[in-house]
C-alpha cells in the first residue's frame, strides 16, 4: 500500500510542481543572477555592439565617485560632472526613499495596528465595517493616487479648506494671544512643496494599509480570551493586559508586517511617477523611479540601473535580515 | 470580562469616525466628478455641487478612450487570473501533500521569492521579454501568472490545504483517483475560501499594475486602464472633474469583484472558528 502511494506521489507530483519551479527558476533566480552581471556592465539594451565589460565601476561611480575607478570604453554621461562623491542623484533617491519608509513603515504599522484592536470585537455588523476598513488596500492605485492629488491640492483640494476652516474656527482664541491670529499661518502645499510632499505621500500610504490590519486581527483572534479574564481578576489593567499579553502574542505578526512593509515601501514607484513635479525639488524622486529613469529614458543605461537594482536588493536583503535575526529578542513565540 | 454597553456604544463610534475617514477621499472625489469645471476652481465652492452633473462621467468616457482600456485590462485579467490560481493551487498541492527530493529546498525557495524586491527584477525581465519579442504584446503580463502566480498564493493554498484532514484524499486516493481528480474534485471545491482570495488578490494584482504595462506597452490602444488613467493626468489636467469621474470609474470592477468574493472569504472566516 504505501509504497505505491509514494510512488505515483513522486511522479505526477513533478508536474504539480513544474510551473511553480519554472517561474522560480525563471523569472526569480536567473533574472537575479543576470542582474547582478548586468551590473557589470555598459549596455544600452540595443546590440551586443553596445555591450561593454566595465568590471565595478558602476559601482564605484555609485558609492564612491568615479574619480579613481577604472574607466570603460564607454565614457559614462554623469562622469564628468561629480568627482569623488557618490552619484548625487542616486544618493538623494536613496536618501528620499529610506526616509519615506522610515515614516511610512512606522505610522503605518502602528495604525493598522490600532484599526486592528477596533475591529476585534464580537459586536453585531463588524462584518462591514472589516470589509469597509480592507477597501482602501485594494483599491490603492493609479486611480487613487490620482484621487488624492485633487484632496491634496493645495489652493482648492477639500484637505486644505478643511484646515482653513480649523484655523477659522480657533482664530478668536489665537487672537487673544497674537495680534494677527490664525491670519498669518501657512496652509501646507502638500505635493507643491519641498516640505510636504513626503508627509503627503507618506499619508497616502498610510490610507491604503488594509492588508497589515488583517495580519494583525487574525493573530489579536489567536490571543486567549482566558489570560486576558485571569489578568483583569489579579488586578491588571487595560493598560497592562496590552502590553504584557496581547503584544507580547502579536509579536510574530510585528515582524512579518515590518519586513513585508519595508520591502513594499522601499519600493513603491507609483506615488513617485505620478506625483513628481517641479515644485518638490525632487523631494519624491525614490529610488524606484530613478532605476525606471536610468534605465528606460535615454541614454538607457540597463546595466547602471542594475547595479542600482543590486544595491537597493543587498540593501533590503540586509535589513530584512537584521529585523528576522533580531527575533529572537523581541519576537514571542509559542512552544 | 462583560462588554459593557457604554464600551461598545464608544466602540461603534470609533469604528464609524474611521470609516468615514476612509471612505473621506472617495466621497470628495465623488462630489467634484458631479460638479461643473467653473464651480471646481472657485474659491467660493459649495461643499456639494449646486447641480448634479453625470453628464461628467459621459464625457470622462469619451475625452480618451476609456471602454476601451477597461477591455484591455478585462482581458489580461481573464487571462491572468486563472492560472494565478491554478497554478498556486498545484504547487500548494504539492508542498501540502506530495514528499519529493530536495523539498526542503523549494520551501525555502518559496520564502526567497516572497522577499526578492520587484525592481530588482525588471529589468533582467524586460531584456529576457524583449528577447523573446514580447514587447508591446500582453504576454509579459500574463505569462507569469502562469507560472506559480506569485509566492504569497502558493503559501495561501499551502497552509489552507494543510487544515484539510488527509482522510479525504486517502479515501479518493483508494478509490483510484489521481492527484488531479484529488485536488479539483476534492481539496479545491474545499478550499473555496483560499481561490475566493487568491482571485481577488491576483485580480486586484493585475488590475493595479502599473509599472509593468508602462514598461511593455508603448500603443494608447492596448494600455489597461491603470495606464489609461494618466493620459488624464496629461491631456486634461484642468479637467479635474473628468479626471476624478474616470478613476471612480477605474475603481468600479474592483469594488464589484471585491463586494462578490468578499462574501466567500468571510464565511471561511466564521467556520473555521466555531
Amino acid at each position: 500500500m504505501k509504497p505505491t502511494l509514494q510512488r505515483t506521489s513522486s511522479r505526477s507530483g513533478s508536474l504539480f510542481l513544474l510551473p511553480w519551479l519554472i517561474g522560480v527558476a525563471v523569472l526569480v533566480f536567473a533574472p537575479l543572477m543576470f542582474a547582478w552581471v548586468l551590473s557589470f556592465v555598459e549596455w544600452d539594451g540595443s546590440s551586443q555592439q553596445h555591450l561593454s565589460w566595465v568590471g565595478s565601476q558602476h559601482y564605484c561611480e555609485l558609492l564612491l565617485g568615479d574619480a579613481e575607478s577604472p574607466r570603460g570604453p564607454i565614457a559614462s554621461p554623469s562622469s564628468s560632472a561629480s568627482d569623488q562623491q557618490a552619484d548625487p542623484m542616486f544618493y538623494k533617491a536613496m536618501r528620499n526613499s529610506v526616509t519615506f519608509s522610515l515614516f511610512a513603515v512606522p505610522l503605518s504599522l502602528f495604525s493598522a495596528f490600532a484599526l486592528a484592536m477596533l475591529l476585534n470585537a464580537p459586536l453585531r455588523g463588524i462584518a462591514w465595517f472589516r470589509s469597509l476598513f480592507y477597501m482602501p488596500h485594494v483599491l490603492g492605485g493609479v486611480a487613487t493616487v490620482l484621487i488624492w492629488s485633487w484632496v491634496l491640492n493645495p489652493a482648492f483640494g477639500p484637505l486644505n479648506s478643511i484646515i482653513q476652516t480649523a484655523y477659522d474656527v480657533i482664530d478668536p482664541v489665537v487672537r487673544l494671544f497674537h495680534k494677527s491670529g490664525t491670519a498669518a499661518w501657512p496652509l501646507p502645499g502638500w505635493l507643491m512643496s519641498k516640505t510636504w510632499c513626503k508627509p503627503a505621500v507618506v499619508l497616502i500610504h498610510v490610507w491604503t494599509t488594509g492588508g497589515a490590519v488583517f495580519i494583525f486581527l487574525a493573530a489579536l483572534q489567536r490571543v486567549d480570551p482566558d489570560t486576558h479574564l485571569a489578568a483583569h481578576l489579579d488586578g491588571a489593567n487595560a493598560w497592562q493586559r496590552l502590553r504584557l499579553i496581547t503584544l507580547p502574542q502579536l509579536t510574530p505578526a510585528i515582524l512579518f508586517n515590518l519586513i513585508t512593509g519595508l520591502v513594499a515601501s522601499m519600493q513603491s514607484f507609483n506615488y513617485a511617477y505620478l506625483l513628481y513635479n517641479r515644485a518638490q525639488e525632487d523631494g519624491l524622486l525614490f529610488v524606484s523611479l530613478q532605476i525606471y529613469r536610468t534605465a528606460f529614458e535615454p541614454p538607457y543605461r540597463l546595466g547602471y540601473a542594475s547595479a542600482m537594482a543590486c544595491i537597493l536588493f543587498v540593501l533590503l536583503l540586509g535589513v530584512s535580515l537584521f529585523a528576522f535575526w533580531s527575533r529572537r529578542i523581541w519576537v514571542h513565540y509559542e512552544s | 470580562m462583560r462588554v459593557s454597553s457604554t464600551a461598545s456604544v464608544l466602540r461603534y463610534a470609533a469604528l464609524i469616525a474611521v470609516a468615514l475617514l476612509l471612505a473621506a477621499p472617495l466621497l470628495a472625489a465623488f462630489t467634484i466628478a458631479l460638479s461643473p469645471i467653473e464651480e471646481v476652481y472657485s474659491t467660493t465652492r459649495p461643499t456639494f455641487p449646486t447641480s448634479l452633473h453625470w453628464s461628467n462621467f459621459f464625457d470622462a468616457i469619451e475625452k480618451v478612450p476609456f471602454l476601451r482600456f477597461i477591455a484591455n485590462s478585462m482581458l489580461i485579467v481573464m487571462f491572468a487570473v486563472p492560472g494565478a490560481i491554478l497554478t498556486s493551487a498545484m504547487a500548494g498541492y504539492a508542498f501540502a501533500r506530495l514528499q519529493w527530493k530536495g523539498k526542503k529546498a523549494c520551501v525555502l525557495f518559496l520564502f526567497c521569492s516572497l522577499v526578492v524586491p520587484a525592481q530588482v527584477l525588471l529589468i533582467p525581465h524586460f531584456v529576457l521579454f524583449s528577447w523573446l519579442g514580447w514587447v508591446n504584446t500582453y504576454k509579459p503580463l500574463i505569462v507569469p501568472a502562469w507560472l506559480g502566480g506569485g509566492a504569497f498564493n502558493v503559501f495561501l493554498f499551502w497552509q489552507f490545504f494543510r487544515t484539510i484532514p488527509r482522510d479525504y484524499d486517502d479515501a479518493a486516493r483508494l478509490d483510484g483517483a489521481s492527484h488531479w481528480f484529488i485536488l479539483t474534485r476534492v481539496m479545491l471545491p474545499i478550499a473555496k475560501p483560499a481561490v475566493a482570495a487568491t482571485c481577488l488578490l491576483s485580480f486586484v494584482y493585475h488590475w493595479q499594475e502599473f509599472q509593468k504595462p508602462l514598461i511593455y506597452l508603448s500603443d494608447f490602444r492596448t494600455y489597461p486602464v491603470a495606464l489609461g488613467l494618466r493620459m488624464y493626468q496629461a491631456t486634461g489636467g484642468s479637467w479635474i472633474n473628468l479626471v476624478m469621474a474616470a478613476s471612480l470609474l477605474a475603481l468600479v470592477p474592483i469594488l464589484v469583484v471585491f463586494l462578490c468574493l468578499q462574501r466567500h472569504i468571510d464565511t471561511a472566516k466564521r467556520e473555521s472558528k466555531t
